[in-house]
This record gives structure tokens, C-alpha cells and sequence, in this order.
């Protein structure tokens, strides 16, 4: 019975500390969908190779957001007409390049200082990585045919070529005149109360479950199995990897929970465990079909996974 | 029947804002009745009640009118649809009103690491009584020489802490965030014959330091002169 009470008391302990992180996660997200302009300065982004994603993974500090409420707002970018590179790079990296997420992971672990410089970096790194490895593939074959549609309306054809969008519209050409864009229509703001409240509703059902995992596995599982993992350098980085992919708790949150097994593992695998989950998870593999088709979600989820193992063996390979 | 389906649809269309509020009274209410103090460390005690009260602001304001047009979202759950997630979301929040924390501190310690978090600036200038548990804990982790402190008079409170193959300490918890953190700072006693702490038991004791061979080792060991049995004190996680 005590073992039982002990979890119910760390998962409160969790959830009452990450309730005020999601909401202020989820209120800055709705805010940016308030605030964010149809297309105006968007034609302004950067479209090269390498400028497109550095700005996107950049963006993650003005619309900071928890990759719940990114991804709506990575979607809204990308239909706008912004560089695919940019929609990218805020999508991947700005879950944890944001002020919101690096002052929760300073406030987990502030003994950690090289935590609160790897954990960025790495993010940023991994949007890069991601970018190239989809820049190969055509429009048409990554973005889902509702969000192609969207974006074919709002992209500017007289500035952007049929070979540079890679959209598959075949005769369109470089001088046709640009088709009307939609009217920019703000949420009132009733709506957004609502969509806001729903949306945080709907993301706190996600907090309970990945805090009762987290709680469990931390009461639970014997402690010599912890360290049975957590000694071998990239097994622990796998467990933790896996983990990160299961429990799918945001990333304004997630260093909380990271917590419970920071003691317990490899440094690589902590930093694994932060930056994966961000990218990869249960939670986000639904979230993302609202923006990629199911083939560019396995790359990304593949890409993803073996970047972050790179990582991790790497900072294993410095602080062990 | 057409009168239940109606019953219904009004409940799913209320939900969001009930389940808001009923969050928002959750966290409002776990800051006003001190359960915090029992999971989470001091420093985020405002933010959760800050949190709370903003809930519970966007459930009244979701059916004040306030000049805006009735929200959509309200209409969309109107067909009686609930999702069932916000059922697992409202009844997680009712068990953890309905069923308060109780944590076996010496259970939770027992699977923690022992590697103590930085702590505040030691005060060295106080007297030794006046000294905390965790300060001890510090200030003979940070001076190996525990020959230093042979006499010094101790007056410190904590609870049994059991850990496998040991015999039992005084100890307390640290924190840095909440309860999936806890570290604990445990200190030696030479019981007094007879005397059998019960594993979570919260003590006071009043003894000297010295220093006794243990295992080979010369370790700080608390002689105690009187132990008291008192509550739990109201904030018993220290940062």
C-alpha cells in the first residue's frame, strides 16, 4: 500500500507542478494564433537552403509554444506561403528554442547548467538536420493535400517558381499572375477563448497520463533495473529515447518529469530523453498528420531518432 | 428519453467550462489548503495558485457574454459528444481532491539517489542547536573531518528513514521541484536501547555529536538525550 501512495503523491506532485507551465504554454500559443498575420511579412522570410530553417528554429523565441500548440501554428505558416525550410525549422526546434521551455528546464534542473546550453543547441541541430533531410522531397509528397491546397492559394506564384515549390501544379509559370489571397481573418476573441480552453483541455488529458506513466515507472520499477539501464551508455540512451516517445508530455513540462530519472541515467541519455520527445512521440505522431502525410512523418521520426542517439552517444563520450 | 438526450447535450455543451473550473478550484485549493507544502518546493507555491485563479477566470469568462458572439466551440459540443479524454482529465481531478497525498517519505527515499543537491549558503555562525538537519547534513558532507563537531550540542527534527542492510537514520527530504525529485539528507543516531523508531515516524531530537566507528569508518553519529514524537510539521520538504 505504501509504494502506492508514494506514486500517488509524486504524480500530484508532477501534475500540480506542470499544470501553470502548460497553461502559460497553451495561452502564448493561442495568442500567437491571435496575433499571427495572414501572409504580408511572411513573403519577407528567407528561402535559402540553410537562412529558411536558422530563421524558422529562430521564431520558436517570438511564438513560444510547447510542440502542442506549435504545431497549429506551424501549419498556419506553412499555408501561408512561408519557405517550407522556415515552416520546418519552427516546427522541430521551436518546442524547446523558446523561452518558456528553457526557463522550465532551468527550474528542473539549475544544478545542470550544461543542460540549459545542450538542449537548445541540440533542438536547433536537429531541425537542421530534419530540414535537409526532407528538402529532397517534393511538396506534394510531404504536406498533407488539405495543407497543399492552403498553401497553393496564399504562396505568391509571380516571386516563387513551379521548380522551387516542388507543388506538382504543372503549367504553372513563373509570370502567371499571383491568385488573390485570402482575406486576413483574425479570431475574435470569444473564439479564441474557446479554442484555447479546448485546446488546453485537451493537452492536460495528455499531461494526467504522462505524469501517472512517469509516477509509476519512478515508484515501481526496481531501482536496480534503473541503473541496470542507465550505466550502459547507449542502451540508456535507447531506454530513454523510448520513453520520451511513450510518456509524450510537452516540452514545457517534460524536464520535470525528466527529473524522476535524471539520477538514474546516462547525461546523454537525459539530454536524449529532452530532445527527442519534443520531435518524436505518441502524442505528436496524431498532431503531425495535420501537417505531413504519414511517409514524411517515418522519416522524420527515423531521421529524428537517429540524430538524437548521435547526440547523446557524443555527450556520453564527453562527460563519462 | 428526449428530455435525458436534452440533459445531455447541455452537460457536454457546459463541460469545457466546468472541467475548467473544476481544475482551476483544484489547484486554487491545493495552494489555499497547504498540500503543496507536501509536493511541490515553496518557490512554485504562487505560480500554481496564480494558475488556479486564471482558471478558474477563463471558466467565468467563457459564459460571460461580455459583447462577444456566443464562442462556436460551444455550439460543437452540443450533439452530447464528449471526448474521452476530458472524462479521464475530470476524473483524474476528482480522485486527486477526493484522495489527499500520503507519502511514505521513507519509501520515496529509499529508491533516491543520495548525491545532494547545492543547497542555500551554509551559516556557519549559528550555533550547532539552532542548526537543521539538512545544514548538518552539509556542513559534515562539506567538512570530512567529523572530529570537528565531537560535543556539539543537536537539536533537530526529521523522519525515520529505513534503508536496506542500514540501520535507521533522521532524515528529511530536499527538493528542488516536487516530489519526483526528493533527495534524502539522513543523519546517523545511536538509538538507545530499547528504543525501536517506527519507519516514517516523525521525531525531535535533542543530543550531542560524536563520533563512532562504523563499518571501519569514523562517522558523525547523533547520541540523542530526548526524542520526542511530534507531527509532521507543515512544511516538511526543504530546498
Amino acid at each position: 500500500m505504501a509504494p502506492l501512495s508514494t506514486a500517488w503523491a509524486i504524480f500530484q506532485g508532477l501534475l500540480l507542478e506542470a499544470l501553470p507551465f502548460l497553461l502559460l504554454g497553451v495561452a502564448i500559443s493561442g495568442l500567437a494564433r491571435w496575433l499571427l498575420p495572414q501572409t504580408g511579412w511572411i513573403r519577407l522570410l528567407p528561402r535559402q537552403p540553410f537562412l529558411a530553417p536558422v530563421v524558422g528554429a529562430l521564431m520558436g523565441f517570438a511564438l513560444p509554444a510547447c510542440e502542442c500548440g506549435n504545431v497549429p501554428i506551424a501549419r498556419r505558416l506553412i499555408a501561408s506561403g512561408a519557405p517550407l525550410g522556415t515552416g520546418f525549422g519552427f516546427l522541430f526546434a521551436a518546442p524547446v528554442l523558446n523561452p518558456i521551455v528553457i526557463a522550465s528546464t532551468w527550474a528542473a534542473f539549475p544544478d545542470q547548467p550544461w543542460l540549459l546550453i545542450a538542449r537548445p543547441c541540440g533542438a536547433f541541430l536537429i531541425a537542421l538536420a530534419l530540414t535537409f533531410v526532407l528538402r529532397p522531397v517534393p511538396e506534394h509528397a510531404l504536406l498533407t493535400d488539405a495543407l497543399l491546397e492552403e498553401r497553393r492559394l496564399c504562396q505568391p506564384l509571380a516571386q516563387v517558381g513551379l521548380l522551387e515549390r516542388r507543388s506538382g501544379m504543372l503549367g504553372a509559370s513563373a509570370i502567371e499572375a499571383p491568385l488573390p489571397a485570402p482575406a486576413p481573418a483574425r479570431l475574435a476573441p470569444a473564439d479564441l477563448l474557446a479554442h484555447s480552453s479546448r485546446e488546453f483541455l485537451d493537452l492536460l488529458s495528455l499531461l494526467v497520463v504522462g505524469c501517472a506513466i512517469a509516477a509509476s515507472v519512478q515508484t515501481f520499477l526496481p531501482r536496480s533495473w534503473l541503473l541496470a539501464v542507465g550505466e550502459a551508455p547507449t542502451l540508456s540512451i535507447l531506454a530513454l529515447m523510448l520513453m520520451a516517445v511513450v510518456i509524450s508530455v510537452c516540452s514545457s513540462v517534460d524536464a520535470f518529469l525528466a527529473l524522476g530519472f535524471a539520477a538514474q541515467v546516462t547525461p546523454g541519455a537525459l539530454l536524449a530523453f529532452l530532445l527527442l520527445g519534443p520531435v518524436v512521440d505518441l502524442k505528436l505522431a496524431g498532431l503531425f498528420t495535420v501537417v505531413l502525410k504519414p511517409r514524411a512523418i517515418a522519416i522524420t521520426a527515423v531521421a529524428a531518432a537517429m540524430v538524437v542517439l548521435l547526440m547523446g552517444q557524443w555527450v556520453n563520450g564527453l562527460l563519462l | 428519453m428526449g428530455q435525458w438526450a436534452a440533459a445531455v447535450r447541455v452537460l457536454a455543451a457546459m463541460l469545457p467550462s466546468l472541467l475548467l473550473a473544476l481544475w482551476g478550484w483544484l489547484l486554487f485549493w491545493s495552494s489555499w489548503s497547504g498540500r503543496l507544502s507536501l509536493l511541490l518546493r515553496e518557490a512554485f507555491h504562487p505560480l500554481v495558485s496564480l494558475a488556479g485563479a486564471l482558471l478558474l477566470l477563463l471558466a467565468v469568462l467563457w459564459w460571460l457574454p461580455l459583447g462577444w458572439r456566443r464562442p462556436p466551440a460551444l455550439r460543437l459540443r452540443a450533439s452530447g459528444a464528449v471526448p474521452w479524454h476530458w472524462v479521464l482529465s475530470a476524473g483524474a481531478a476528482a480522485a486527486v481532491l477526493a484522495f489527499p497525498p500520503a507519502p511514505s517519505f521513507s519509501d520515496l527515499a529509499a529508491t533516491r539517489p543520495t548525491a545532494l543537491p547545492d543547497g542555500p549558503v551554509l551559516i556557519f555562525h549559528l550555533p550547532p542547536e539552532q542548526r537543521s538537519l539538512t545544514e548538518w547534513v552539509r556542513l559534515l558532507r562539506s567538512q570530512p573531518d567529523p572530529a570537528l563537531h565531537d560535543g556539539a550540542p543537536v537539536r533537530i527534527s526529521g523522519f525515520v528513514l529505513e534503508r536496506a542492510g542500514q540501520p535507521p537514520q533522521l532524515a528529511r527530504l530536499l527538493v528542488r521541484c516536487c516530489l519526483a525529485d526528493a533527495t534524502p539528507a539522513g543523519l546517523d543516531v545511536a538509538w538507545p536501547g530499547g528504543v525501536a523508531p517506527a519507519v516514517n515516524q516523525w521525531l525531535e531530537i535533542d543530543g550531542t555529536m560524536t563520533v563512532k566507528s562504523v563499518a571501519g569508518r569514523q562517522r558523525p553519529v547523533v547520541v540523542p538525550e530526548r526524542i520526542t514524537p511530534i507531527p509532521r510539521p507543515e512544511r516538511p520538504l526543504e530546498p
